[in-house]
């Protein structure tokens, strides 16, 4: 039976979370949690952690009006509620009695088959359904998400002895569908997967930087961008979760292993940070952790701790030899001889074997530990391909040589030439001494990497390829640094036109970056301005423009299918698709003011003709349309989430939302093939404008933003500039002018803008601290 | 010569646009179920009506057409009785309270139905389709100049500080809740059909205003101003209508005179300060009728702003306790076609509560004017 209703019993900061990350997919989700004491409203709880949630950064919700499909009570009052749910989570405090308290409650009403799961982070399954009934732990699992439950990726699931198939694959499916989880099967283990490897990686972190003479920032540089770990490494990782948590969940994670287990040989509760919990420095959430703004000079400034006195002093952005001379080699990094050097290699060594040792005890294969670590922690690669980066052979040759134990694993994966190869199925992983298997994709997963290990390309250049995704459908992928546009992604754009017209199907634009795209090369910009290359500037603008054109009136469907941000130029190559797949988590946006420009690929034009296209709630000729594109773009709006991206008209109606990342390109495959099916290209559009009456209006409602400080005085030039372009300049509204008019009026009126001072800097500001400047 | 005089007045709820009770409920039917209230409230026989003259400032979309015979049609008013739209923004429907008081001194008709209306959900303040003339802009920018612009410019000129419009507001709260408490509206708003059942009472007032919440408020329309949402009038839906007829048909047809209509007046003032415009209205009207401001018992001024109003008062020397004894549009909601008829029919009707001889009823009007009308009791 698929899953429909939800509750989550315990509203704390994650049961709330995954409570709202339920309602974000569209499904209804009651929230219980106790009634609080010392009287008054007895669903306090609940609701608070709702009116919570509608405040907090990072959202919890894709959009406000998702918290409506939370019904919030007590578990008093509402235990019924939950009986005719088909999934109920528990989110309650990790101590098994009061769990499994919780459980005997559920029980009495839910219906039968009713699927319960926990959310411990800790407790294996077998402690947790010890004692239940029968027929309860039939229908119980774990389900572990990581927080925050709407952007982690995500979702450990257990199943125990007991349970019956058929819950774990209904809530694993919901998981992956509905909820874009990428569902990992753990073995019943204390702290699974994730938890199990990277409280080690962490306690050893931070063991190894007392012993280690390294101070945190350097600790935090060498466990960050050079692991591809995120840049927050080990310490700013433990203010962001909390310093009072590490010694509840080490502890808890060190008590249920067994008494050789290297955690336990590694463990360790550093008088440090005993004395900065007690005295209320427990991360961000406190009076600040091993980072903290100086309370004192006002200037609020970095400060870190000295591991060593416990004093604060102004945090400095440590240059290490060893990272700058290893470059990009992780062996080399690991090689460097000095204390730098030692203390990755100690601390990547410990971690990394003791993942090596743990498969298969913890998870059945090593691909899926290292989706764990990389969807869990933000972990770029996972143990087994960061081992395979610095080269298994060695790596296992160096333990060796320090006579240090060599996982079975990792002797095998040392003898074969690693964890991973590509082979005739594509990318295989190593599955017992010699012997590799086809890493599984589930039906519906289709990943770019796949398709580029399988090669060749069609075409391509430093800063994007064309792929070839079967069935007649290519996929342009952008690869620059940030997938900022650039003259090569530009002139790719033309080539894969011509390719796919000669015989292909359809064009799906991807990629599996952080972000889809960044927009324009500012850097090439400024230079270009710096220079004064006027001409180079305007063929810039024209060959985007172009560009795009050629995308839009294709002789075959083109399917934008973007995840993470979509800025700029970016976004504009989504508004000159055909159609668009998004992913749920896409933040869409036309920037370009906050660098005192107008969107100027056909950004302004494509939202005016979509905006006079639709038929929007009310009434009124032109200015309704030009009036709210006006708003989206003079005011830089970025959406929060695809749902919201619709809102604000970058997404139309029927355009796709994926929620799991993983089913993205092939769900805009599919909907290209489906576009494909009798396609006609889009003719070029006449549109009537209401000229300079329509700019006048469109003044007169930004003076008032001016007088309430919300505007400044070079936002009012650029937003006159915009008003000239969506209003058609100099036309009348009786008059019918062709689209291409609005990519003309886009050239002038970033040629006017660019010439500023006050443009120059925006963009200057932006570059050197990637905020705009509000001048 | 026939003496006009007001035998009857309505109104609707007065609720938030965009948020309050009223945001589905169609302009014209809105009017219209006032025109039919107005009918049954008063006795008179639709039949007799010359003409039906509804007030809206912004007549486009649900407003639109000629909604005066719209809303006669939509009334099943017969067939005879004709209808005509008005616009003096602000000041539409005490304009037809003026139009037919013309009428009737020109002997052009005996009876007639002025109401007024402005649905701010549904056809937004600006219209839909604004296109302002582009060389007047550049010439003359106070043109079109938001409402809230010309009140900061008057809170300057007068040196109104922001604690006297806030003491304004929470005196216009207080008294419209007190008027609701004692049943003061009970002879006057109508219940309105909607979709969710019956809508009997104001939905913009809000009991307990005090001084130390509007303290708190974000200047609205400038950083530096002092200008708030809580002392301006809201964004509001509504309706109002008055029967404006001669003294000799009101006694053949045994009506209820409220008020004689004793002298009008309207005038230009600098867009700018258009909430000035009662000053130099009020003063005409006032010549008109022989009187003086120490002759008039009761005032019924358009809180458009509070700003506004105390510059007003200031300039009128208005005594403050014979102003809107009912609350005012800060509290009670300012429906900008609606208003004037709501002033006039509500200080018709205070003469004979409160047994008073002369008011005087004003308000300012965007784009720089004031419309006035002196009533004397019956």
């Amino acid at each position: 039976m698929p899953i429909g209703k939800t509750a989550v019993v315990g509203a704390g900061l994650m049961g709330g979370a995954i409570a709202a990350h339920i309602a974000n997919s569209g499904h209804e989700a009651v929230l219980l949690d106790i009634v609080p004491e010392g009287g008054g409203n007895r669903n306090a709880l609940a609701e608070g952690a709702v009116a919570r949630m509608l405040k907090d950064d990072p959202a919890p919700f894709m959009e406000r009006s998702d918290a409506q499909r939370i019904a919030t009570g007590n578990i008093d009052d509402h235990l019924d509620l939950l009986a005719d749910a088909d999934w109920i989570v528990e989110a309650v405090t990790e101590k098994v009695a009061v769990k499994q308290e919780v459980y005997r409650r559920i029980d009495s009403v839910r219906r039968t088959g009713a699927i319960v799961s926990s959310n411990t982070s800790t407790i294996p399954w077998r402690v947790l359904a010890d004692g239940m009934p029968e027929a309860f732990a039939r229908d119980f699992l774990i389900t572990h998400f990581f927080n925050p439950p709407r952007y982690m990726r995500l979702l450990e699931v257990v199943a125990g002895p007991a349970t019956r198939g058929d819950a774990a694959a209904a809530v694993a499916d919901f998981a992956d569908r509905k909820l874009g989880k990428s569902v990992v099967a753990c073995n019943d283990t204390p702290g699974f997967i994730a938890n199990r490897i990277g409280t080690y990686w962490l306690i050893a972190a931070i063991g190894a930087a007392l012993d280690g003479a390294v101070t945190v920032e350097e600790a935090d540089a060498l466990m960050g961008r050079p692991m591809g770990i995120p840049k927050t490494g080990v310490f700013g990782l433990i203010d962001l979760v909390g310093l009072d948590l590490m010694p509840l969940v080490g502890r808890s994670l060190r008590d249920a292993l067994p008494a050789d287990d290297p955690l336990r040989t590694v463990y360790g509760e550093p008088e440090i940070v005993r004395s900065m919990i007690a005295g209320g420095y427990t991360g961000r959430k406190g009076k600040g952790g091993f980072y903290r703004l100086d309370p004192d000079s006002g200037t609020r400034e970095k400060q870190v701790i000295d591991l060593r006195s416990g004093e604060y002093g102004p945090a400095l952005r440590p240059r290490l030899e060893s990272i700058e001379q290893a470059g990009r080699s992780l062996r080399a990094l690991f090689e460097f001889p000095d204390r730098t050097g030692e203390y990755a290699w100690r601390v990547m060594s410990g971690t990394l074997a003791y993942a090596a040792g743990l498969v298969p005890e913890i998870a059945d294969d090593v691909e899926a530990v290292d989706r764990a670590m990389r969807l869990g922690y933000n972990w770029k690669r996972g143990p087994f391909e960061l081992i395979d980066e610095a080269g298994a052979a060695w790596f296992a040759g160096r333990l060796e040589g320090e006579g240090r134990a060599v996982p079975p694993l990792l002797r095998a994966a040392a003898d074969a030439g690693g964890f991973y190869r590509t082979g005739d199925g594509g990318r295989e992983h190593l599955a017992g001494a010699g012997k590799y298997t086809p890493v599984a994709r589930p039906p519906g997963v289709l990943l770019l990497s796949d398709v580029k290990l399988a090669g060749p390309r069609l075409a391509g250049n430093g800063s994007a390829s064309l792929w070839d995704l079967g069935d007649g459908v290519a996929c342009l992928e952008f690869h620059s640094k940030m997938n900022a546009l650039d003259p090569d992604i530009m002139a790719l754009i033309g080539e894969s036109v011509e390719i796919v017209g000669r015989g292909m199907k359809a064009l799906v634009i991807h990629n599996e970056g952080t972000n889809f795209s960044v927009g324009m090369n500012l850097g090439l910009a400024l230079f270009a301005l710096n220079v004064g290359a006027w001409p180079m500037i305007e063929e810039t603008l024209k060959g985007g423009q172009d560009a795009f054109n050629a995308l839009k009136f294709a002789p075959f469907p083109v399917v934008g299918a973007p995840s993470g941000m979509a800025l700029g130029g970016g976004c504009e190559v989504l508004l000159h698709c055909d159609s668009v797949q998004a992913h749920a988590e896409c933040y869409i946006g036309l920037v370009e003011a906050g660098v005192g420009i107008v969107p100027g690929w056909g950004g302004c034009k494509e939202m005016m003709l979509r905006g006079l296209a639709a038929k929007g709630p009310g009434f009124g000729g032109p200015m309704v349309a030009i009036s709210k594109a006006f708003e989206t773009i003079g005011l830089a709006k970025v959406s929060r989430s695809a749902k919201e991206a619709r809102k604000l008209g970058f997404l139309r109606d029927g355009d796709g939302i994926s929620a799991n990342r993983d089913r993205l390109l092939a769900d805009a495959k599919a909907r290209a093939l489906a576009l494909a099916e009798d396609y006609a290209a889009p003719e070029p559009a006449t549109i009537r404008l209401p000229g300079k009456t329509g700019r006048i209006a469109l003044k007169m409602a930004v003076k008032g933003l001016a007088r309430t400080g919300r505007a400044t005085a070079h936002d009012l030039v650029v937003v006159d500039h915009l008003g000239t372009v969506l209003t058609g300049g100099d036309t009348d509204a009786t008059r019918e002018i062709p689209e291409e008019r609005l990519s003309e009026l886009e050239r002038q009126a970033i040629l006017a803008l660019i010439r500023m001072p006050a443009t120059i800097a925006r963009i200057e500001h932006m570059l050197e601290t990637g905020k705009p400047l509000r001048n | 010569m026939n003496q006009p005089v007001i035998a009857g007045y309505v109104r609707s709820p007065f609720h938030f646009a965009h948020k309050g009770a009223l945001v589905e409920k169609r302009p014209d039917d809105l009017a219209a179920e006032m025109v039919r209230g107005l009918i049954a409230e008063t006795g008179v026989d639709a039949a007799e009506i010359e003409d039906l003259i509804v007030g809206c400032a912004f007549p486009e979309g649900e407003q639109g057409f000629n909604l005066g015979r719209i809303v006669g049609l939509v009334a099943d008013l017969p067939i005879s009785v004709a209808g005509a739209t008005v616009n003096r923004f602000c000041g539409s429907s005490m304009q037809a309270i003026h139009i037919a008081a013309g009428a009737i001194r020109m002997e052009a008709g005996e009876a007639f139905i002025c109401a007024g209306v402005e649905s701010m959900s549904r056809v937004p303040m600006g219209g839909f389709n604004p296109a302002p003339n582009p060389d007047l802009y550049e010439r003359n920018e106070g043109a079109y100049m938001a409402m809230g612009d010309t009140a900061e410019n008057l809170a300057r000129k007068y040196q109104i500080t922001r604690e006297e419009q806030e003491d304004l507001a929470v005196a216009s709260h207080a008294r419209a809740t007190a008027a609701w408490e004692d049943g003061k509206f009970a002879g006057e708003v109508l219940a309105v059909e909607t979709a969710d059942g019956p809508v009997d009472r104001d939905g913009c007032i809000r009991p307990g205003t005090t001084a130390e919440v509007l303290a708190g408020l974000e200047p609205a329309f400038d950083a530096e101003g002092t200008v708030t949402a809580g002392t301006s009038s809201p964004l509001t839906d509504g309706a109002a209508a008055v029967l404006v007829c001669t003294e000799e048909f009101a006694t053949r047809n045994d009506l209820a005179v409220l008020a004689r209509i004793r002298s009008i007046a309207v005038a230009g003032c600098a867009p700018e300060i258009m909430g000035y415009g009662p000053v130099v209205s009020s003063e005409k009207a006032l010549a008109r009728a022989g009187l003086k401001m120490a002759d008039i018992d009761l005032v019924e001024l358009n809180e458009a702003f509070a700003a506004q109003a105390l510059a007003c008062v200031r300039e009128l020397s208005i005594d403050l306790e014979r102003m809107n004894l009912d609350g005012g549009a800060i509290a009670i909601g300012h429906p900008l076609g609606a208003t004037g008829a709501r002033i006039t029919g509500k200080a018709a009707q205070l003469l004979r509560r409160e047994d008073k001889r002369y008011a005087l009823v004003t308000q300012c009007i965007g784009g720089g004017q004031g419309i006035s009308t002196v009533l004397e009791a019956a």
